[in-house]
């Protein structure tokens, strides 16, 4: 049995629904925060397998994941450094609370 | 000489002045008080007096050699602007009237500049609190630019341009002291009064610009004179008012600057009242140089004139003459006399250009310039002298105070009056003038109308007998054109006019046409005035100088300077001396080459000739205008020996006269009757109108709709408008707050919609290529069975 | 049900703890010989390899259902660690060695420590939870299922353009060549922005006066 390109392609696809559902349900920011980590791995995956099946000699899939990894570390660190001033602010991390914007 | 060394001395003359306004402006107040003064006196006229001399010679030289015809010829001018397919030329009019005018122009205001550097040590300089003794200078510099420009103009659109400037600066320096009311009031009328005149100007030059095509003084009166013979052009206009055809309304037009400028008859009214500014500028402007430039406009432009537009020009000279030298009669105030006598000489040359007396006006006007300016600067000193006191009745023996002054004031009082032996060619230079006018005045009230007389009888001998075969309707104008001998083309335009005119081809026949008799009364007028001159000239001076001191503050304050009276002198030898001989051939050389000036030819004979025909030829004019100044004289010492006690007596005898001269004909009080207060009148009348009539109405008008509105608002306001405005708010209100459901501020719910959308999205994607996936499905199906 | 998703966690970690490293160190070697073979244009995986993809996908997809249905923040941390392993181990099945070590080292060593640093520093009670409504949940379940659905139809339907081969897996000297070269700008671009994201982070998180 051989192992493809669409085998890959299904588990990302799993991960980035679940991440999805992740960021849906769960009412904690550093949740939701997880959620959008295993979306981005999701896509990471998504990259590599390309990257491996279509065009293995251009390495352009690999190079994006690590561009991708690299956003996600950023992205992580301005999202926990906000979800701290929240918590300052608000005494906690519940977005429902964070709702000041709101119409 | 060289080519064009006139004309660039005459336009170094010009512009010297306009640096010397600018420097003064610039740099006067650090000049100070005398500086400044001298800086006006040296550049503002000194160097123009030298380039006129130049000039004069120059020219005089070129009248000996025969080469002045082709210098006018010549005279530079190029093109300073294209409006429309006309183009403006800019140029030097050079000819022997530029040459005689800028000459008596420089030096006469030069030694006014001079007078006036002593004269303003002697008065405040101070304006509105603060020291303006250079602006009085920057103001005289640019008045002399501005009227050697209009002199050297060869173009009536800089010509107007420069008269505008000169009434600038008029204004400017009537209201010197512009922080006192008179002043400012004089300025403001000279000024309006002048607008009126102008825009005759206006008129006149669009005339020209429109139907003659060109603004050049040459060169219109060229297009004029072929238009006249070929019935083009303004001749083929219909278009009349009172008569006039618009030919003659063009050449009323222009004279009507004339009126403004030479303050004559209707607009006389700002010049006695301009008296209030400093008496050098009374000396300069309106005296010697800027009111004759009136009577210079007509000059250049004579030969634009209809002869019903010269009848127009002669009746307003004469009225003014007349109307003026009885004012100046009953005068008390020494300037005022001045200015009277001003307005009536004026109205001498006006008369006399209107008459045809051309040289004679224009020679008028130069003696004239000399005596005026002297006698005006006599009056400067006298006032200056007597502790600003300017009432000749608390003057009189003045003559051992201030001597030089009252020589040289007699002088002008002599020349003025035309002193000289009949017959004989000693006299001062209105004997010469004044009488060569009046008997041009006299040869065209009675030659043509025996010329037409004889015309109607249709006999074959003319007046001057050669000209027998020509037919009868051309008959007067060949008289006009008589002198012949002299060769001149430019003798023709007036002729051609004058026979466009005469065979009735334009126009309809003028008001005039029905007063033949009109110049007949025209002289006769002037022929009276000519013996007020004397009398009121003389009053004047006795009344100053002679008899004995009548107030003896005054008396004890007299005296007089060298810085003022060194001018007096310098022009009173000009009066005896230069006018005569120096500008008399100049003039008529102006007049043989530049236009015609035919009446004054046909009597005058020779026009080179130094006696006027007129004083052969007529022994009732030889004596009765010749001897006119000895009974002026005598009845003025007569009365005015014995102090003024005689004088009121008379007063009181004339009472209802005098109160009439001396309050001007009321034609001030008139003015204010028909312009202003008519105008408040109309004011009163629309507001009448206004308050009774349109208020009225528009309150009815209101009210109704007040009425109508409030019906309104209650049915349709209330319950339409305000529901429909309501409605949609509350709908905007609730369909906002539908909107506002959906966004909770909660990310989950965002997200949570956002994936159900693209969701949806990508199932109808799906849904839509589900032929294709069934495709791909058989395909599978298709694998996997095997 | 949370207690025995911490449970089902913790066992579920030991096992592909010990399967993975008894199948990946097999696959290894079925690697190497393919490397070293005749032919590189090998087809790939032999049984061995199809094998630890399965034991990796399950535990990727394990994972991330943990992830999503655990209500406790640190056991989200926890199933998250787990995903992000499985994840790596999959870039090394594709030959991406480097982004294997890469995930582990950014994800595992640093992202993931960050987001527990987080966790700490915001809770009073770290095991505090918040709750959703059911409803949402359901509706989230619903869609998400929906999505999956058409993703899982359209992926295995797709027929791809590329060539199937498997070359050997690009050396780290390569990529980086790749970087400094075809990707400069990029490259420089990420580190400035890692600089600012220092700075932000920095500014965020800081005492407020």
């Amino acid at each position: 049995m051989t192992i493809g390109l669409t085998h890959y392609l299904v588990v990302a696809a799993v991960m980035f629904v679940t991440g999805l559902f992740t960021m849906m349900t769960k009412r904690n920011a550093i949740g939701i925060l997880i959620g959008v980590e295993l979306v981005l791995n999701a896509a990471t995956v998504n990259f590599v397998a390309f990257d491996r099946y279509l065009g293995p000699d251009r390495l352009d899939g690999q190079i994006t994941a690590i561009f991708v990894i690299v956003l996600a570390a950023a992205e992580a660190a301005l999202a926990v450094g906000i979800c701290i001033n929240v918590y300052k602010n608000l005494s906690t991390v519940d977005v429902d609370r964070a709702n000041s914007l709101r119409g | 000489m060289a080519e064009h060394t006139l004309e660039i001395a005459l336009a170094v003359g010009v512009l010297t002045p306009l640096f010397s306004f600018w420097a003064l402006v610039f740099f006067g107040p650090k000049l100070g008080k005398p500086a400044a003064g001298w800086f006006g006196v040296v550049f503002g006229m000194g160097v123009p007096l030298a380039c006129a001399t130049y000039v004069l010679f120059g020219w005089l030289g070129a009248m000996e050699a025969g080469e002045s015809a082709a210098l006018t010829a010549n005279a530079w001018r190029g093109t300073w602007a294209v409006l429309g397919d006309v183009p403006i030329t800019i140029g030097v009019k050079l000819d022997s009237l530029t040459v005689a005018m800028y000459f008596m122009v420089t030096f006469i205001a030069f030694w006014i500049f001079f007078f006036s550097v002593g004269y303003m040590q002697g008065h405040s300089d101070e304006v509105a609190g603060q020291r303006k003794y250079w602006r009085f200078f920057a103001y005289l510099s640019l008045f002399g630019f501005s009227m050697l420009g209009l002199v050297v103009s060869s173009n009536l659109v800089f010509l107007f341009i420069f008269w505008e400037l000169v009434g600038l600066c008029s204004y400017l320096l009537i209201g010197f002291y512009f922080d006192k009311p008179v002043p400012q009031h004089a300025q403001m009328k000279a000024f309006i009064t002048n607008r009126v005149g102008d825009f005759g100007f206006l008129i006149g030059l669009m005339l020209v610009y429109f139907h003659l095509g060109t603004t050049d003084l040459d060169e219109a009166a060229a297009v004029f004179a072929q238009q006249a013979a070929a019935g083009t052009g303004i001749f083929a206009s219909h278009f009349t008012m009172f008569g006039w055809s618009l030919a003659t309304i063009m050449g009323v037009g222009l004279f009507c600057g004339a009126m403004g400028k030479s303050a004559q008859f209707p607009l006389h009214v700002w010049l006695p009242d301009a008296m209030a500014g400093p008496t050098p500028v009374s000396a300069l402007i309106h005296a010697a140089t800027m009111v004759a430039a009136g009577v210079y406009l007509v000059a250049r432009v004579f030969r634009l004139m209809t002869p019903d537009a010269l009848m127009f020009v002669s009746l307003i000279g004469c009225l003014t003459l007349t109307l003026m030298a009885l004012i100046a009669v009953v005068q008390t105030d020494i300037k005022k006399c001045l200015a009277y006598s001003t307005l009536s000489q004026l109205g001498y040359m006006i008369f006399g250009l209107g008459s045809g007396a051309w040289i004679a006006a224009l020679f008028h006007l130069i003696t004239h310039a000399f005596f005026k300016a002297m006698m005006f600067l006599g009056s400067g000193q006298v006032i200056e002298g007597c502790h600003h006191e300017q009432d000749m009745r608390k003057m009189g023996g003045l003559w051992k105070k201030m001597p030089v002054t009252c020589i040289t004031f007699l002088v002008g009082v002599l020349a003025i009056a035309g002193t000289g032996i009949p017959g004989t060619q000693i006299g001062l230079g209105g004997f010469f003038s004044k009488d060569e006018i009046l008997a041009v005045s006299y040869a065209r009230a009675f030659e043509w109308d025996d010329a037409s007389k004889f015309e109607e009888s249709g006999h074959g001998e003319g007046h001057g007998g050669e000209h027998a075969d020509v037919s009868p309707p051309t008959k007067r104008v060949m008289l006009a054109s008589d002198p012949v001998q002299h060769g001149d083309d430019h003798a023709q335009p007036t002729h051609a006019v004058l026979e466009a005119e005469s065979h009735g081809a334009v126009g309809a026949a003028s008001i005039f046409a029905y007063t033949p008799k009109l110049p007949k009364w025209m002289f006769y007028l002037a022929l009276f005035t000519a013996y007020i001159t004397p009398f009121y000239m003389m009053r004047a001076w006795w009344l100053t100088f002679m008899g004995k001191p009548r107030d003896d503050h005054v008396y004890e304050h007299a005296h007089e300077s060298p810085m003022m009276y060194i001018p007096l002198a310098v022009l009173a030898v000009g009066t005896v001396f230069a006018s005569y001989s120096l500008f008399r051939p100049l003039i008529a050389d102006a007049s043989i080459v530049g236009s015609a000036a035919p009446l004054v030819m046909a009597m005058a004979g020779d026009s080179h000739s130094h006696a006027p025909a007129i004083h052969v030829a007529h022994d009732f004019l030889k004596v009765g205008v010749g001897g006119a100044f000895l009974v002026g004289f005598l009845l003025a010492i007569a009365i005015y020996r014995n102090g003024l006690g005689l004088g009121e007596k008379l007063k009181r005898a004339f009472g209802p006269i005098h109160t009439l001269l001396d309050n001007k004909y009321y034609i001030d009080e008139l003015y204010d009757l028909v312009f202003v207060k008519g105008f408040v009148l109309i004011a009163n009348i629309a507001r009448f109108v206004d308050t009774w009539i349109v208020d009225l109405l528009v309150n009815l008008f209101a009210a109704a709709a007040e009425r109508f509105a409030a019906f309104c608002g209650l049915i349709l306001d209330t319950h339409g408008v305000d529901g429909i405005v309501n409605g949609v708010a509350k709908s905007s209100r609730d369909f906002g707050h539908v909107v506002r459901l959906p966004q909770t501020g909660r990310v989950r719910h965002y997200v949570l919609a956002a994936t159900g959308v693209a969701t949806i999205v990508f199932l109808c994607v799906l849904w839509a290529s589900r032929e294709a996936s069934d495709v791909a499905l058989a395909a599978v199906s298709a694998s996997l069975g095997n | 049900m949370n207690d025995m998703m911490h449970i089902s966690a913790r066992s579920f970690m030991r096992l592909v703890a010990a399967v993975g490293c008894v199948l990946l160190f097999s696959s290894r070697e079925t690697i190497a010989s393919d490397a070293s073979g005749v032919t590189t244009a090998v087809a790939p995986g032999g049984l061995l390899e199809a094998g630890l993809f399965y034991f990796v996908a399950l535990a990727a997809v394990v994972s991330s259902l943990g992830v999503c249905l655990s209500r406790d923040i640190v056991r989200m941390a926890v199933w998250l660690f787990g995903a992000l392993g499985s994840v790596a181990v999959m870039y090394f099945l594709l030959a991406a060695n480097f982004l294997g070590a890469i995930q582990l080292i950014v994800y595992a060593g640093g992202t993931l420590i960050l987001l527990v640093f987080g966790v700490m520093l915001t809770s009073k009670s770290p095991w505090v939870k918040f709750q959703c409504p059911k409803i949402e949940m359901l509706l989230a379940g619903v869609i998400c299922s929906a999505l999956l659905g058409c993703l899982c139809i359209v992926l295995t339907e797709a027929t791809w353009a590329g060539s199937m081969e498997v070359v050997p897996g690009a050396s780290v000297k390569v990529i980086g060549q790749t970087l400094l070269t075809k990707y400069v700008v990029p490259f420089e671009v990420a580190g400035v922005l890692l600089m600012i994201v220092m700075v932000g982070a920095a500014h965020l998180a800081r005492q407020e006066d």
